[in-house]
């Protein structure tokens, strides 16, 4: 190979210091410009440190625990058995006609992904700070790497989910093939909040008091404990006249607005919120056997593919200082 | 702008800022710098640690960075394996980078030393099916073969470093970055890491070294840049580059007065018994200054030491000294020093007045430098020279 055509190091050189300027001109300042197709293809390259780091969390979690791994199993059984003993006599929103205990804990399972992934995620920059000062590959290994785990644990936790079926001696309809659908449009989204989250949070630690604030608010206004049917499909919007059910020469004529416009309000929640139509459709396709409503399931997608790009470019956006001021 | 080959290092005019806050920024102060960043854009304060360096290296080449603490050797590493980023100028490095900037960096505590050799090495850029095959080598070099299946945070300091180091010393990157992470190392793992260092090279590899050790920079480096206060104040051939380090750092530790003792030192000087350089195996003449408020009878040592306050030997005499100032003279025999720079270590002690206070604390008051023949070639596996000179005679029959 050619060697660079220079002196560099064969004679002794000193540096006059007192030619150093106290600044860099202007045309040497490094802007760190990223090529998406390019840290996507370095990424792909590094999956190996994705897996690697995950089984690493993974297998940590519950290292020196007697019961080891049996935990992953364990504790979502028993947030099963607190659920059945405190939802088998509550019989608030309507439920579909289903035992309400199996119905809030298909969404508790989806919810507790997201919360964790979350908290995990958001988290994965600071507390792999040692990692990150010292190794160099794409970082986003790290908020993607804890998705894995999370999702890992939330396989793990739908065992009990089977235990439930069995107890209200039902089956899951066949239509539970639509799930992994689902899960997908939350782990998508997840990640768009989880990388934001995490990025920011190296600047600004106050985010790790806020989040857990928010977290506890989302359960509520998202259909965890109550059915996504009651964000109305049909709202109406911007004023007229309502008029009342009436019977107008012999025909009954429901009750309707005249003027403004009628909204779809899921679907306004479902692209904010893609967990809402990804809980409902859980429930519908593995409870009800429904098919899925491929529109809240667009609109879903087309939200947490929209939040996964923001949280991606706000990522590499920050990326440059993660090191500096972990 | 044509490509470097793989395993070259082109940095041009790289610089560096890191910001220097005086205070955690509250709220309260990041209003008032928002404030002010509206008329002047200047968001926070900071400082430059690397202030336009320039340098270069050929693949299979090994260059080292030496310079005191915080004169930003680690951050230059660093800015070199991407870890971080230049804040401005431009740096080229091709092809696979292996970055030992800490052995324990990567390693969880939580998991065996096994399951942290398949973590560490992904993380370091080896392949699953890389370290399966060599996972026996591995452990055989660490020398963990009983301890593996342990977690690691029952393992010593020691051995986690052994860990690390094992881990990135089967890399094979072409650029490896070296960053004083052997300092926790046995004297014999150390030399057994020296040793893989020096096979690295030999197979290509080029090498970026960071060492407070100065021997082991001598001996690994062919070229040395010296940085100092964010600039590199001096590249090129190891050996001079390293002289001029030396001589710096310890013209800033020079004669240091203590005010301790009964006894205070004013003058210092050291020569050969020619009056020439100090050569290995010469007579060498100290003559010390000193001021003593009354007469004294004592014992007067004098030790020469590299460095550290262990003395490779000592004299002595015993007699009555003046009060006011006298002067002392030593002539000490054929003195046994190999090339190189030491320091000379004068104390007093004895029965007079100064209750408690000793007569002459054992300190540092002044360095030297020993002109001697150089063993340009040491012993495989040796690494740092030794530090007693002994002149031979040889015969082969």
């Amino acid at each position: 190979m050619a060697a660079i055509a220079s002196s560099f190091g064969r004679t002794l050189v000193e540096t006059d210091v007192s030619s150093i300027p106290a600044e860099p001109s202007q045309d040497l300042i490094y802007r760190h410009r990223v090529r998406h197709f390019e840290s996507a293809r370095a990424l792909w390259s590094h999956r190996d440190i994705i897996y690697t780091l995950a089984e690493r969390d993974f297998r940590a979690q519950y290292k020196q625990a007697t019961l080891g791994i049996l935990w992953a199993l364990l504790s979502p059984v028993a947030t099963l058995l607190i659920m059945i003993v405190v939802f088998s006599h509550v019989k608030s929103f309507g439920t579909e006609g289903l035992p309400y205990a199996l119905f809030a804990f298909v969404g508790i399972l989806c919810w507790s992904f997201f919360s964790s992934a979350l908290g995990n995620g958001g988290q994965s920059l600071l507390s792999n700070k040692a990692l990150m000062a010292k190794t160099q590959f794409p970082r986003e290994c790290f908020p993607l790497e804890t998705m894995c785990v999370n999702a890992l644990n939330t396989v793990l936790s739908w065992v009990p989910l089977a235990i439930l079926f069995v107890i209200f001696g039902r089956a899951p309809a066949i239509t539970t093939v639509w799930v992994p659908m689902y899960m997908l449009i939350e782990v998508v989204f997840a990640a768009g909040i989880a990388m934001a989250i995490a990025s920011i949070i190296i600047q600004m630690r106050d985010l790790m008091q806020v989040l857990p604030i928010i977290t506890s608010l989302g359960l509520f206004i998202t259909p965890v404990i109550w059915p996504f049917s009651r964000i109305p499909s049909n709202f109406h919007f911007g004023g007229g006249i309502y008029v009342h059910h009436a019977v107008v020469f012999g025909k009954y004529v429901p009750s309707h607005w005249v003027g403004g416009f009628n909204i779809n309000l899921q679907m306004v929640y479902g692209f904010f919120n893609p967990l809402g139509p990804v809980i409902d459709g859980a429930r519908r396709t593995m409870l009800l056997g429904f098919a899925p409503q491929w529109n809240l399931a667009g609109i879903a997608a087309l939200g947490a593919l929209v939040y996964l790009t923001i949280g991606y470019r706000i990522f590499k956006r920050l990326e440059v200082n993660f090191a500096d001021i972990a | 702008m044509p490509t470097l080959p793989d395993g070259a290092i082109q940095i041009e005019h790289v610089w560096k800022k890191f910001r220097a806050d005086k205070t955690v920024p509250k709220f309260y102060d990041q209003m008032k710098r928002f404030g002010k960043s509206i008329g002047t854009g200047a968001r926070h304060d900071f400082r430059w640690v690397l202030k336009d360096i320039n340098l270069e290296v050929d693949p299979g080449g090994t260059l080292a960075l030496i310079g005191i603490n915080g004169s930003g050797k680690t951050t230059l590493l660093k800015i070199i394996s991407q870890i971080t980023y230049q804040s401005a100028g431009r740096c080229d490095v091709q092809g696979r980078i292996g970055a030992l900037l800490s052995v324990t960096s990567g390693i969880h505590p939580e998991l065996t030393g096994k399951e942290n050799i398949y973590l560490y090495g992904a993380v370091m850029g080896m392949g699953r099916q890389t370290i399966r095959d060599r996972y026996d080598e591995m452990v055989e070099f660490a020398g963990l073969a009983d301890a593996v299946d342990r977690q690691v945070k029952f393992y010593s300091l020691g051995m986690q470093m052994r860990l690390g180091f094992t881990i990135a010393a089967f890399l094979e990157p072409d650029v490896l970055l070296v960053d004083e992470v052997l300092a926790v190392g046995d004297a014999n793992f150390q030399q057994k890491c020296l040793k893989r260092i020096g096979e690295i090279v030999k197979q290509g590899t080029t090498l970026l070294y960071v060492s407070h050790d100065l021997a082991s920079v001598e001996a690994t480096c062919e070229t040395a840049v010296w940085l100092a206060d964010s600039v590199a104040v001096a590249s090129g051939p190891t050996r001079e580059v390293v002289g001029l380090y030396r001589a710096a750092v310890e013209q800033n530790a020079a004669l240091t007065t203590s005010t301790e003792g009964v006894v205070e030192v004013l003058k210092v000087e050291i020569e050969a018994a020619d009056g020439g350089q100090v050569r290995s195996e010469a007579d060498l003449v100290v003559r010390l200054s000193l001021n003593s408020p009354e007469p004294l009878q004592a014992n007067f040592f004098l030790g020469v030491s590299q460095g550290t306050a262990f003395p490779m030997f000592i004299v002595r005499f015993d007699g009555n000294f003046p009060a006011g100032d006298f002067e002392v003279t030593c002539r000490m025999h054929h003195v046994p020093l190999s090339k190189g720079r030491y320091s000379l270590w004068p104390a007093m002690s004895g029965h007079a007045g100064g209750k408690g206070k000793p007569l002459l604390p054992w300190q540092p008051v002044m360095s030297f430098d020993v002109m001697g023949p150089d063993f340009i070639r040491l012993p495989e596996g040796v690494m740092v020279m030794s530090n007693v000179y002994v002149g031979s005679d040889w015969e082969v029959n």
